[in-house]
């Protein structure tokens, strides 16, 4: 007796400390290219500070502003139509309308970037197309706000459908029908009783496609949008003016806090509550009409978010094949692609468990200002992570440079937030006396860990796993820096090959990044039906 | 067991160091397909092997300076000399032996051969044959002539032949006049500036526009496809009181932490050979750097058009200046 007891008293006093010391030292990494920005930043003089204010931030906040506005009201319209349709109706091929909404996650804006500039030429499918339907005129140009807006909508709006469906399927039925006896139509029930409650999901779909508009690097700087992100990629990479990036980027920085403190203000102000009684509602049979509207909208939005895309990727690859540009090489591409995530997913995976465990134990301002350090990642664009990351490498570890440990440190402090989140939910079922019971039954702390924590958590971590391995296989402007001496992966050969105008090789090496989160979406896809 | 052997695979895979010691390391801007039957050649007559490390040529210079002693990289081969000359400024270069460096005219090179050029390019004038009313042009600066509206193309800004080329026009005639040339193109160009100097051509060549501001070989690439496209060069700037041609360079320097010194002067030696000087240029049609090895034939002969006499050195050096001008038009 009197043993189990103090083994209750070191818990107490001993795990939590090893679980914050391990949290510090993540969050301590994470926050590097942060500590990083301010230090740089700080070096600029008053009047270094002053022309950059004054020549180069008005421009970049209205493209920027202006670009993320386009972007929001465009993955809105597209994202909130398709789930209002496929939740509301029961149609046929509806379960082949949610895949074509969510299939187009699968593409890289960089890769949507690439294609529509070679459709939209004039030898292009859509060139064609144009010249055909409107001849004589001048087919539309995409190097310009509008085909920036055009390729981040497609590349962006399944995350609006996916969060307002989710939301949707939950809405209950009693709300509508009150409207409806009270004379409502339609359309007004839509906007005055639908709309209203979908606020909190479309708010969050928003702020996810607005925080990937504003770090965005491949499509932004293959269309030639001054954006801040590319901005600051040009100001390290041609100018060599390390300082003035960093400026750009904290003010970058404070432009997404901003945005998130605001958007998490209104989701908190917004929220609905249901009976818990009241009954789902029932998706109602299409009639003919509806079924050819539907149809039309949502094949639409599917032809040119990914069967154009898919088909373009497939008909060059095949000529690639047919001259045997598909070679070992190019394997060699495809296996480092899935090495480099297989272990940045790993690596974040096991990076984000002190952090997650620790704050559900400790739940004070210490462990709650870990987590907001550990979201540096997502407010700091690709290009500036990655130079923080090489300048506190070879500053402090230089013996670890030019391996992949670089590269995975990196991925780790870009996608540690996601991964956080992803394990959060089931870290906190685990409540501290399942812990004291395993410990009073004389487990050590390896012992505990293996047969009591990671079983309860394996769901959470497995999906943290997937998200990381998806994201480290599409990531660009990091790899393109800091990976290894000729190591050549995917994304950067979809870059070179792009830019020398291969057609031939940046489709098979796009299409197998499509193949290969195909499986990881459809993983995740089940484990959301499966809820 | 089992997880013990992942563990194990997962950690030396994190230290692992991809590069092989013995292996050449070249960060290369140039194409993949312009510098790869080179380095084979290389490979074939010395038995070093190479890894090719391919990116931008800007990129690459901020990577070897961010890297400092670090760096796996024995050799920078850059597109563009403003790239070589800035890496120069850095320090981030190791000079050549004047032994092997001599064979490269002077101008072509660094001061303290800290770069060697390699290749040169001449901006020129592409020119629709079947337009007539745009003969009277005959220097880059009856480019902002206002019967040229609609009819100019010229890359965007961030191209690296460019800005070499505004660098030269901007030596040569000083900042207000450059200033001023900037701004009528910018209304000639009528809203649309091209992202790939191809496509200057290939709209060239269709008619869409009459006149072009180019890379002499791009001329030559598109008429080796289309060898009836209704084409032509225009060498401009050519009269007594003209200013020539920009030239611009690729070239190739040793980097100053290489832990393969030998090898990698023997990489030198041999893209400044006579044989390698034939293949690095020939495959793009550029011209060696090398004196008396001939370019290809259809391309105008070096030294029968005059040349602007602007040290190579210049475009990096007046790389930032030009940026400054080209931003305070507000060019595309």
């Amino acid at each position: 007796m009197a043993h189990s007891f103090i083994s209750v008293e070191k818990i107490k006093t001993r795990a939590p400390s090893l679980r914050g010391f391990l949290a510090l030292l993540v969050v301590l990494a994470a926050a590097v290219p942060l500590l990083f920005v301010l230090f740089s930043s700080g070096q600029l003089s008053l009047q270094q500070w002053l022309n950059l204010w004054s020549n180069r931030l008005p421009e970049l906040l209205w493209n920027t502003l202006s670009l993320a506005v386009f972007v929001a009201i465009g993955s809105m319209i597209l994202g909130v139509s398709a789930a209002w349709w496929i939740t509301r109706r029961e149609f046929p091929g509806r379960r082949i309308a949610i895949w074509l909404m969510v299939l187009p996650l699968t593409i890289p804006t960089y890769v949507f970037a690439h294609i529509y500039t070679i459709m939209l030429e004039e030898e292009g499918w859509l060139g064609q197309l144009w010249l055909t339907a409107f001849p004589g005129t001048a087919i539309p140009e995409i190097f310009n706000i509008f085909g920036v807006t055009l390729v981040l909508v497609l590349a962006g709006f399944s995350y609006v459908f996916l969060l307002v469906r989710d939301a949707l399927s939950r809405s209950q039925q009693d709300v509508e029908e009150a409207a409806r006896i009270h004379g409502a139509t339609p359309w007004q029930v839509f906007w005055r009783v639908n709309l209203p409650m979908l606020r909190p999901a479309i708010a969050a779909g928003i702020a996810l496609v607005v925080l990937h508009v504003l770090s965005d690097f491949g499509a932004v700087s293959m269309l030639r949008y001054q954006t801040f992100t590319l901005s600051i990629y040009l100001q390290m990479s041609s100018r060599f003016d390390f300082q003035a990036a960093a400026g750009l980027s904290l003010v970058l920085v404070t432009l997404s806090l901003t945005f998130m403190v605001l958007e998490r203000f209104f989701r908190n102000r917004q929220r609905y509550y249901g009976s818990g009684k009241s009954k789902k509602i029932a998706a109602r049979k299409a009639t003919y009409f509806e079924i050819i509207g539907i149809w039309f909208w949502l094949g639409l939005i599917a032809i040119f978010a990914f069967i154009l895309p898919i088909a373009w990727m497939l008909s060059w690859s095949w000529q690639a094949w047919q001259q045997d540009l598909i070679d070992a090489e190019f394997w060699g591409y495809v296996s480092n692609s899935l090495t480099v995530s297989a272990l940045a997913a790993t690596l974040t995976v096991i990076a984000a468990l002190p952090v997650a465990l620790y704050h559900a134990r400790e739940r004070s301002a210490v462990s709650q200002g870990f987590l907001y350090l550990s979201n540096v990642g997502f407010v700091l664009p690709g290009p500036v992570i990655a130079l923080g990351i090489l300048s506190f490498v070879i500053a402090v570890m230089p013996s670890i440079y030019g391996g992949m440990a670089v590269l995975a440190l990196a991925m780790m402090v870009r996608f540690l937030p996601l991964s956080i989140q992803a394990q959060e939910a089931a870290v906190q079922q685990l409540t501290p006396s399942i812990e004291q019971a395993a410990r009073s039954l004389g487990a050590n702390w390896y012992e505990n860990l293996r047969r009591v924590i990671l079983p309860i958590i394996k769901g959470g971590m497995a999906t943290a796993w997937v998200l990381v391995f998806i994201d480290t296989l599409k990531e660009l402007p990091a790899t393109l820096l800091l990976r290894p001496t000729g190591f050549d992966t995917l994304p950067v050969r979809i870059w070179i090959e792009a830019s020398e105008e291969m057609l031939e090789l940046a489709a098979p090496a796009s299409l197998m990044l499509v193949v290969g989160t195909l499986p990881v979406l459809w993983f995740l896809m089940r484990e959301k039906s499966g809820k | 067991m089992k997880s013990g052997v992942t563990f194990l695979v997962f950690f030396s895979l994190l230290i692992s160091q991809y590069a092989q010691a013995e292996s050449l390391v070249v960060y290369s801007g140039r194409k993949d397909k312009f510098i790869k039957p080179v380095v084979a050649a290389f490979t074939k007559e010395t038995g070093i092997k190479v890894l090719l490390h391919s990116g931008s040529s800007t990129s690459l210079l901020n990577k070897l300076k961010l890297e400092g002693k670090n760096s796996q990289a024995d050799l920078y081969i850059s597109n563009d000399a403003g790239n070589l000359e800035k890496g120069k400024e850095m320090n981030l270069f190791l000079p050549v032996s004047a032994d092997i460096a001599k064979v490269i005219p002077q101008k072509l090179r660094a001061s303290d051969n800290s770069w060697i050029g390699l290749s040169a390019r001449a901006r020129v004038l592409v020119v629709n044959t079947n337009d007539k009313s745009v003969d009277f042009v005959k220097s880059v600066f009856d480019l902002v002539d206002p019967r040229l509206k609609g009819k100019l193309a010229i890359t965007h800004s961030g191209n690296g032949s460019y800005i070499a080329g505004v660098t030269v026009y901007m030596e040569s005639v000083g900042k207000k006049k450059t200033r001023e040339w900037l701004a009528g193109m910018k209304i000639n160009v009528d809203g649309k500036v091209f992202n790939k100097h191809s496509k200057i051509v290939k709209a060239v060549a269709k008619g869409k526009r009459s006149v072009g501001l180019v890379n002499h070989y791009y001329i030559y690439r598109h008429l080796k496809k289309y060898p009836k496209a209704p084409i032509k060069i225009v060498l401009p700037d050519q009269g007594k009181k003209d200013i020539g041609i920009a030239w611009n360079v690729a070239g190739i320097a040793m980097t100053k932490y290489s832990k393969n010194k030998k090898a990698a002067e023997r990489f030198v030696a041999f893209v400044t050979s006579e044989k390698g000087q034939y293949l690095f240029a020939n495959v793009n049609k550029e011209y060696p750097a090398r004196e008396g090895i001939a370019a290809a034939a259809e391309v105008p002969k070096a030294g029968s058009y005059k040349v602007a006499p602007v040290a190579m050195q210049v475009l990096g050096q007046q790389r930032n200046a030009t940026l400054d001008l080209i931003e305070s038009v507000g060019m595309p």
